[in-house]
């Protein structure tokens, strides 16, 4: 059973949504089961099987969720750096689908935020808020929509 | 007795500004404003004050007024000077269930 922090069922759904959107992108289809509580959500593989917690598709998965709840305001639904807020912010946030950044790059920049990296201060520090697994989840998930992985 | 005037005059334009725009704190606890609806005129600063153990980062897409108050940690407070009439949404990019509305009068 994989454990994720929901606050709403709006959020849920639009994830799921986004998720099989982007996830076309890639390799797998998956869906979610949500149980009663929101609290927790299975993440089924195109098969139905339920995929391991430690899978890539599920972290991938997972990190949709988490996208679509912490990152969608300004990186966008498409994660091309045309969130609603982007537009506060010079210069304007990554677009996620073209960055030339690796895993380990992209994850320091969730967890300490631009600033310390000499890059936008807009991008703020996530450490705080998400846990190792939602960073490392939002990093797979960033790898699945970006193009220059498909093309390698 | 021109410039005695003229610096009384002063005097009581800086006097009639400060009675007439307010200052109002906001805090940040639990995730949460301390209110979810600020009634407010225009000219009137609100200050947005983290109370929380972690970084906040307020802002609103109004398109009266866009503002962005970047992330800031525990203790601090940036202040806001609201110069539009208008209802503000205001939001945290950190915590997408935080919101509440400023109301500014004309």
């Amino acid at each position: 059973m994989i454990k994720l922090h929901l606050p709403s069922r709006a959020s849920l759904w639009c994830a799921v949504a986004l998720s099989a959107t982007v996830l076309g992108f890639g390799t797998a289809t998956v869906w979610a089961e949500p149980d009663k509580t929101q609290t927790q959500t299975q993440v089924h593989g195109a098969n139905g099987a339920l995929l391991p917690r430690d899978s890539k598709d599920a972290a991938v998965f997972r990190g949709g969720l988490v996208y679509a709840n912490y990152c969608v305001t300004c990186h966008g639904i498409n994660a091309d750096g045309n969130g609603r807020a982007a537009r506060l912010h010079t210069p304007r946030p990554a677009n996620l689908r073209a960055s030339d950044k690796n895993d380990a790059y992209i994850g320091l920049i969730v967890r300490k935020g631009g600033e310390p990296l000499g890059r936008s201060t807009g991008m703020p520090p996530w450490a705080e808020e998400l846990t190792d697994e939602q960073i490392g989840d939002v990093v797979a998930f960033v790898r699945s929509v970006n193009a220059q992985s498909h093309s390698r | 007795m021109k410039t005695l005037n003229l610096i009384a005059l002063a005097a009581v334009l800086a006097c009639g500004s400060a009675l007439a725009s307010q200052e109002h704190v906001v805090a940040q606890k639990d995730k949460s404003f301390s209110t979810k609806k600020l009634d407010i005129k225009v000219g009137d600063k609100v200050a947005f004050r983290n109370d929380d153990g972690f970084s906040h980062n307020i802002f609103s897409l109004t398109d009266a007024m866009p503002f962005d108050l970047g992330t800031y940690g525990s203790g601090q407070l940036k202040t806001v000077t609201f110069s539009k009439a208008g209802k503000f949404e205001i939001e945290c990019a950190i915590h997408p269930d935080m919101r509440m509305v400023v109301n500014v009068a004309p």
